[in-house]
């Protein structure tokens, strides 16, 4: 058996595991998400120490010492595992969040503000344009809650919920697309020719491990709704 | 009790077999529905395919394993679309991940290569990896490569990478594709490339993100996008190529169909409920 079909077979098992949990909080599925949890955190911690080592450990040995001060500061983030040191970590956490903030700022005025009013502006020549300016600005006026429902605006405020209401519909919409297209990627490689036999063979392994569990009540059966 | 409340309470297990059923019938017995090509594929597909051979494009790595089987098919399909162009690719990944998931989707798109395609790596291609810092992160990258990646992926030092030799900020790219998955990412690309390099994106992102990035649509600043398995799909369509994101568009279908079902039983009994306990 090769390595790959090895890795399908361990994802299928560990898939179905994680499953589980839509009968009821189970053994399997705590198993499978200490499993997850694990795996990333050592995943992730490997290929960002991979990174600092790369990136700032071997410029320093090699004579570059202005690395020192980000080595340092990574290092002062780890002060918040003791309370009396932990004003230490607010300095990198400081610096890390001013940067952040600075950049994204420095853009987001011309991006996320200049650029949509900018495509909100439209010639009122097709039914689109009508409707990206009237479901924008009422939208947005829906949002004035200093001002009564009353009069012109409470006209505004209803046309300005329904585009808001159809928005949400269609991100609601879009988000049960999502879900489903998360399991099916699942079910394409659970289901594929080589491995299908050992899906069903976990099924059933699980139907009668999880059944034994909640009859014998060793298992504390999830009661729905 | 009577049909219409044991409906109403019906255990929600029940609904996840039946979708269960519903998501794995079209898996087990493949069938494919007409499907009409979506206007911001298309458009995407199209600034794609306007790329010049010869030009330099940068391309984010996001998706992970879990939005690898949505994206991934049509990200590798791209590869094989712009290589085959002559048109030479920068990867990257803001994720540690999926990092390791765009090895996956080159190694998949080389193997997928027609033969006679210039596919050499550190000539027409190259994977810098994992980029830390999101944001700041691709700030840095795109103000100067070398500042944040001193080697590729596979531990190759820039300065030995021909394809790299001028290439250290982001206007020296002709083009961006950022492959999102559910980073929620395009903005970054958007705010530290697009708007102060000028330099032309496209991007794929999760079916559920799609409404988020239609205003950066409308305003020109994303040049269309591809939604999640569906997008992928009509990627593979219009190259020609189906493969496994066309099978999984059809069992997407089949899972709608049954959920729209579900809500609209639901909705006209909820409403026949409560009318009866208004009569009452």
């Amino acid at each position: 058996m090769d390595s790959y079909l090895l890795g399908l077979i361990a994802g299928s098992f560990v898939s179905i595991g994680a499953y589980s949990v839509l009968i009821g909080d189970n053994p399997l599925s705590k198993f499978t998400e200490h499993l997850y949890m694990g795996i990333l955190g050592g995943f992730i911690f490997a290929t960002n120490w991979n990174y600092v080592r790369t990136n700032a450990v071997n410029p320093v040995l090699q004579g570059n010492f202005i690395y020192i001060i980000a080595i340092l500061l990574s290092v002062m983030l780890f002060s918040r595992l003791k309370t009396e040191w932990l004003w230490l970590s607010r300095y990198p956490v400081a610096l890390t969040v001013g940067a952040g903030l600075g950049l994204a700022i420095r853009t987001t005025v011309m991006s996320d503000f200049l650029g949509q009013i900018t495509a909100t502006i439209l010639p009122l020549n097709s039914l689109d344009n009508i409707l990206m300016v009237i479901g924008t600005v009422t939208s947005a006026a829906y949002f004035i809650f200093t001002a009564q429902t009353e009069g012109p605006y409470k006209y505004v405020n209803k046309t300005g919920r329904i585009f808001l209401l159809a928005a949400f519909g269609v991100t609601y919409g879009q988000t049960v697309s999502f879900r489903f297209e998360l399991v099916i990627g699942r079910l394409v490689d659970m289901l594929r020719p080589e491995v299908a036999n050992y899906t069903y063979l976990m099924l059933l392994l699980v139907a009668l491990g999880l059944g034994y569990g909640y009859r014998t009540k060793k298992i504390k059966w999830y009661k729905g709704r | 009790m009577s049909l219409m409340k044991k409906l109403l309470d019906l255990d929600q297990r029940i609904i996840y077999a039946l979708m269960f059923i519903a998501l794995a019938f079209p898996i087990l017995n493949p069938v494919v529905l007409p499907m009409d090509i979506q206007e911001y594929s298309r458009v995407s597909f199209e600034f794609a395919d306007s790329i010049p051979a010869g030009s330099v494009v940068l391309i984010e790595g996001g998706l992970g394993a879990a939005t690898y089987p949505q994206g991934g098919p049509g990200l590798e399909v791209q590869i094989v679309h712009l290589l085959g162009k002559g048109v030479k690719i920068v990867f990257f990944s803001i994720g540690t991940e999926t990092a390791a998931w765009t090895v996956t989707a080159i190694d998949n798109a080389l193997a997928a290569m027609p033969s006679g395609v210039a596919a050499e790596d550190g000539v027409n291609w190259v994977h810098l990896g994992y980029v830390p810092g999101g944001e700041s992160g691709v700030a840095a990258f795109a103000n100067d490569i070398r500042s944040v990646k001193s080697e590729d992926h596979y531990g190759t030092p820039i300065a030995q990478i021909p394809l790299l030799a001028n290439i250290n900020k982001a206007s020296d790219f002709t083009a961006v594709f950022w492959w999102g998955g559910s980073e929620g990412s395009i903005p970054y690309g958007i705010r530290q490339i697009v708007t102060p390099f000028g330099v032309p994106m496209t991007g794929m992102c999760t079916t559920n993100e799609v409404p988020n990035y239609t205003p950066y649509i409308n305003s020109g600043q994303l040049h269309g996008i591809l939604g999640g398995v569906r997008g992928s799909a009509e990627y593979e369509y219009l190259m020609d190529m189906p493969g496994l994101a066309l099978g999984q568009a059809m069992a997407t279908n089949f899972g709608g169909l049954l959920w729209a079902f579900l809500v609209v039983l639901g909705n006209i009994l909820y409403f026949i409920a409560r009318k009866e306990e208004g009569d009452n």
